[in-house]
């Protein structure tokens, strides 16, 4: 194997990777645009359940309800419309999260030791965040029931109850960004080392250089080096670019091992790329080569465990995820970013790391073969 | 405007995709495995929470919560744990995502009246699950608490109260709380973005790289003509997507819609032109295959998934952020598309949609237009 | 039939089939060292599908053949250390400038460092590309890149030259100044072999081979083939001797 060849190969693919400016942008801003969306849209907390109240009753009781939610710092009562059509306008036209109607019929129903009916409208229209927000609001009232119970029988009831702590393991604060702006770094690292090795032995075929290539001593093993060197060297570089502004600009803790990270990354990359080639020896155009990657990048993207929880899918579906590098790659991810382990409980996704990187790095190898026919 | 010559650019694109089955295939491919993904795959509801828990106390009475928390639709007790450490073991490996642990006097304090704390540790990594999970813990415990409270009061004598308020809940618009239901629109929403822009996206910016351009600005033919005849065939896959999209979430989701079909239709169209134009200039401002690509990606794939309401609610966005969300074509026709599915809604409650939908449609048309004309078209 | 000493290309039954497609059938030839080959046909005659096979980019689909003293089938990649090629669309990397493009294929055959610095200057010489050598490939005009194909493909000195088409959308001056120089070279002993469709370069050639449709139908010096195929023409030239053989293909 001849390191010089590999060495002219590379130097080769960075002269025109750089040499296009807009080539240049791409590759710097891409990165870092995907991760500020990222790390400022991916947000599920709960902060400002927009609530609208109709109070048909007017009494004290239900003003001191009406308190009692406002006192809640999750929620925010946006607006109090006098008739039922005009909630019913404020949930349609998504100004609301939840309506909540006060029949004018609850102090006296209270007055008489029964239960008042207060109708809680949702939009269910994200079940998830319906969910929650269904939640804090039976919530509100259970405390609003409680303080009503000791008005009612004039004295301070003390009686055994159950203070709730809640500590969030990792991620103290639970916030979103903590959770996804790690895995913005996996993304972003697939993305374009994928795309880029999947187009650059088609863009050679395509100017007609590949001939040229062929015709020389070139090994297919130093060709391969000579293709993919660089486009690690870039995804690393995007990594740290990525990396440091997860921590510098996100906030986001690394409470682990930097160079486990590295280290995991390499092993990821081996995949993309395994995959990228692949994909560059059964396209013929780039076209073909760009929708091929695309149809890659979604499964994985969407089953590894990014948004929604590998939990929640069909048991299937969940063995496919075992063939899905990028899933392993976010667990070692958050290990590393959230939860500060090391390699004595992440051995297992490094583990699976090696083995699908090796196989489908190999695989990629042996289609490579110096013919164009 | 002359059909004729519209008529040869579609016929050549038509060959020019037909000659690419693999291309075409996957135009098609792609979008029925979106769909197939989260309609079967992806859900981000929260149920059965695996919760290790730690008794300290060991009485009839921690053993009562215990229960009450197994019986519990919310949360699954996978194991029982010594202590608050290998509780922490449990979180780490990820073979539990909560932690409830049982002090020791629990039973004591709440039989003298007075509160006893509980200590919930949950896995944070989440925020999805850990607010999910956090509501349903403080659910469970106020109902929890409720019971004790009547058991208080009943034992004191005190009469059986009712409780004041209960609270009665209707969920409107998607009354089983089933992700599907808002995710079918979303989701159309993004395949016509990937059928629609993305391969439009790579049309001329071909037509450059080969220099093929060249011939094409010799040719006595329009700016315009050669946007719509490039645009055609794209149109009709997108459009083609759209119903088995509607076919399929009907089918196998049971999402049917609420409003008018042809309603729809109009919408769709709508979008799918602004998907078009968009792909369009950004094939004529990138020039070049693998830049398309990526512009395509970054403006047309990613904010019609993030930035739309889709899945990652705007109002949690910041105020930056919201603001994009305005310049979002995809946000306009999700309105649209839940509006119809979920809400039963007319065209003129949505005639607002409509009317950005159009005018981004005009614009980015236009300034396609403008820029081929200055490079000789 | 076995290849002698001086036979640097040997071709034996060498046939190239594409599905039903016969590309080449079954043709024999050898080309000696020092000779100017050249292989003459019209588009479509299974001419580049000849040269590619010999350099090893295609496969044969029957057949022998040695190029340099290897097996084309078997030893593909050692005859690549021994020879040059020069595709019909120069290929070059337009983004990179002469400069780079030398480096880089100094590199690709493995030329020792020592030597880069002067091979590097006769690529530029012969190329006369001194003060373009830092312009981008891709800005350059038709005959200079022509000329930087053809010392990437000489620098690593080979026994053998394969051009195909090489002066295709060439100017006149630049045509006679290329065969000045192949007719330099080979008489340094480099061999070269070179396909064509046009006649009057043929004349430059040593021994031509005349090939249609996948079938060799005239071998020999120029002068011999003319005798041959028009016997009662003292002044027809190759052009009429083709044309003939073409219409005798016809019936």
């Amino acid at each position: 194997m001849s390191w010089m060849r590999i060495r002219e190969l590379v130097r080769k693919e960075f002269i025109i990777l750089f040499r296009d400016e807009k080539n240049r942008r791409v590759l710097i801003v891409a990165p870092i645009v995907q991760i500020l969306l990222f790390g400022y849209v991916v947000n599920y907390d709960i902060k400002d359940i927009r609530v609208a109240v109709m109070d048909q009753a007017r009494t004290s009781e239900s003003r001191s309800l009406i308190k009692t939610i406002a006192g809640n710092k999750t929620f925010s009562i946006t607006s109090y419309p006098e008739d039922p059509s005009g909630l019913e306008q404020l949930l349609l036209k998504g100004k609301v999260d939840i309506g909540i109607k006060i029949a004018p019929d609850m102090t006296s129903r209270i007055r008489k030791g029964r239960t008042a009916e207060i109708q809680i409208l949702a939009d269910g229209s994200m079940s998830n965040m319906a969910s929650i927000r269904i939640a804090y609001t039976v919530m509100v009232l259970d405390t609003f029931n409680q303080n009503m119970i000791k008005e009612i029988k004039g004295q301070s009831l003390d009686y055994g109850h159950i203070d709730a702590r809640i500590r969030a393991w990792y991620n103290p604060n639970m916030d979103s960004k903590n959770f996804f702006v790690p895995a913005i770094v996996a993304f972003v690292v697939m993305l374009l080392s994928l795309l880029l090795t999947s187009i650059a032995v088609i863009r050679e075929k395509e100017t007609g250089t590949l001939e040229q290539l062929i015709v020389t001593p070139l090994k297919p093993i130093e060709m391969i080096m000579g293709k993919t060197i660089p486009y690690i060297v870039i995804s690393l570089v995007q990594m740290i670019l990525v990396t440091i502004l997860a921590k510098f600009w996100f906030d986001v803790p690394i409470a682990g091992s930097l160079p486990l990270l590295f280290l995991a990354t390499c092993l990821f990359l081996m995949s993309t790329l395994g995959v990228g080639l692949f994909i560059s020896t059964v396209s013929s155009t780039q076209q073909q080569a760009m929708m091929t990657t695309f149809f890659f990048i979604l499964p994985f993207f969407m089953l590894s465990g990014f948004v929604f929880p590998i939990a929640n899918m069909p048991v299937v579906v969940q063995w496919f995820s075992y063939l899905n590098p990028l899933r392993f790659f976010l667990v070692i991810l958050r290990g590393i970013f959230l939860k500060g382990v090391g390699i004595h409980v992440l051995w297992p996704q490094f583990l699976a790391l090696t083995i699908l990187g090796t196989v489908l790095f190999a695989g990629a190898i042996s289609r490579f073969q110096k013919r164009l026919d | 405007m002359n059909p004729r010559k519209i008529n040869a650019v579609m016929r050549k694109e038509f060959i020019h995709l037909i000659r690419d089955p693999r291309s075409l295939i996957l135009a098609f491919i792609i979008p029925l495995s979106l769909i197939l993904l989260f309609g079967y795959a992806l859900s981000l509801d929260v149920d059965n929470v695996e919760t290790v828990v730690v008794d300290y106390d060991h009485t009839a009475m921690s053993r009562d919560l215990i229960e009450h928390l197994d019986a519990s639709i919310y949360f699954q007790i996978k194991a029982y744990a010594r202590n608050a450490n290998e509780v922490g073991e449990y979180l780490d490996h990820g073979s539990a995502t909560l932690g409830i642990i049982i002090p020791p006097g629990f039973a004591r304090k709440i039989k003298s009246d007075k509160g006893s704390p509980i200590q919930v540790l949950m896995d944070g990594s989440d925020p999805n699950f850990s607010n999910m999970a956090r509501g349903y813990v403080n659910a469970f415990v106020a109902g929890y608490n409720n019971k004790l409270l009547l058991s208080f009061l009943n034992r004191n004598g005190l009469e059986r109260i009712n409780p004041p308020v209960e609270g009665r809940i209707r969920v409107w618009f998607n009354e089983d709380l089933e992700s599907r239901k808002f995710i079918i629109p979303g989701l159309i929403a993004v395949i016509i973005m990937i059928a629609g822009a993305m391969l439009t996206s790579l049309v001329i910016a071909r037509e450059y790289e080969n220099g093929t351009m060249e011939t094409i600005k010799s040719l006595p033919l329009s700016a315009l003509e050669l946007l719509v005849g490039k645009s055609v065939p794209y149109f009709f896959i997108a459009l083609t997507n759209v119903f088995i999209s509607v076919l399929l979430g009907q089918l196998l989701f049971g999402v049917v819609m609420k409003a008018s079909f042809w309603l729809m239709i109009f919408g769709s169209s709508l979008y799918i032109f602004v998907a078009l134009a968009l792909g369009l200039l950004i094939s004529t401002v990138t020039k070049s295959q693998l830049m398309a690509n990526q512009g395509a990606i970054l403006l047309t794939y990613l904010p019609s998934l993030m930035l739309s309401n889709f899945v990652f609610p705007i109002t949690n966005m910041p105020s930056v952020l919201q603001l994009f969300t305005y310049i979002v074509p995809a946000t306009y026709y999700i309105d649209i598309l839940s509006g119809i599915y979920l809400k039963d809604l007319t065209f003129t409650q949505l005639w607002g949609d409509f009317a950005v939908l159009s005018l981004m449609f005009i614009v980015l048309a236009a300034l396609n237009m403008r820029l081929l004309k200055k490079e000789g078209l | 039939m076995t290849p002698s000493n001086n036979d640097v290309i040997f071709v034996k039954d060498l046939e190239k089939r594409f599905n039903d497609f016969v590309a080449v059938n079954k043709i024999t030839f050898t080309v000696k060292k020092g000779e100017i080959f050249g292989f003459l046909g019209s588009n479509g005659s299974g001419k580049s599908t000849t040269i590619r096979m010999l350099c090893g980019i295609i496969t044969p689909t029957s057949g022998q053949g040695f190029v340099a003293g290897h097996n084309i089938l078997t030893q593909a990649e050692e005859v690549k250390h021994s020879i040059g090629y020069m595709s019909q669309k120069f290929s070059l990397y337009e983004d990179l400038t002469p400069f780079e493009n030398i480096r880089f294929y100094l590199g690709l055959y493995s030329v020792p460092s020592a030597q880069w610095k002067e091979r590097m200057d006769w690529v530029l010489d012969m190329a006369q590309l001194h003060e373009v050598k830092d312009r981008l490939t891709k800005e350059l005009p038709q005959g200079w890149r022509q000329r930087l194909a053809l010392g990437c493909a000489l620098l690593h000195k080979p026994d053998i030259l394969f051009l195909d088409e090489p002066t295709s959308g060439v100017d006149p001056i630049t045509r006679r100044h290329f065969w000045e120089f192949i007719t330099d070279i080979a008489g340094q002993g480099i061999t070269v072999f070179v396909t064509t469709h046009y006649m009057e370069e043929a004349l430059n050639c040593g021994r031509i081979v005349m090939i249609n449709l996948g079938n060799i139908v005239a071998q020999g010096s120029p002068s011999e083939i003319v005798s041959e195929i028009c016997p009662d023409k003292p002044d027809a030239d190759l052009n009429e001797a083709f044309i003939t053989l073409m219409s005798r293909g016809q019936q």
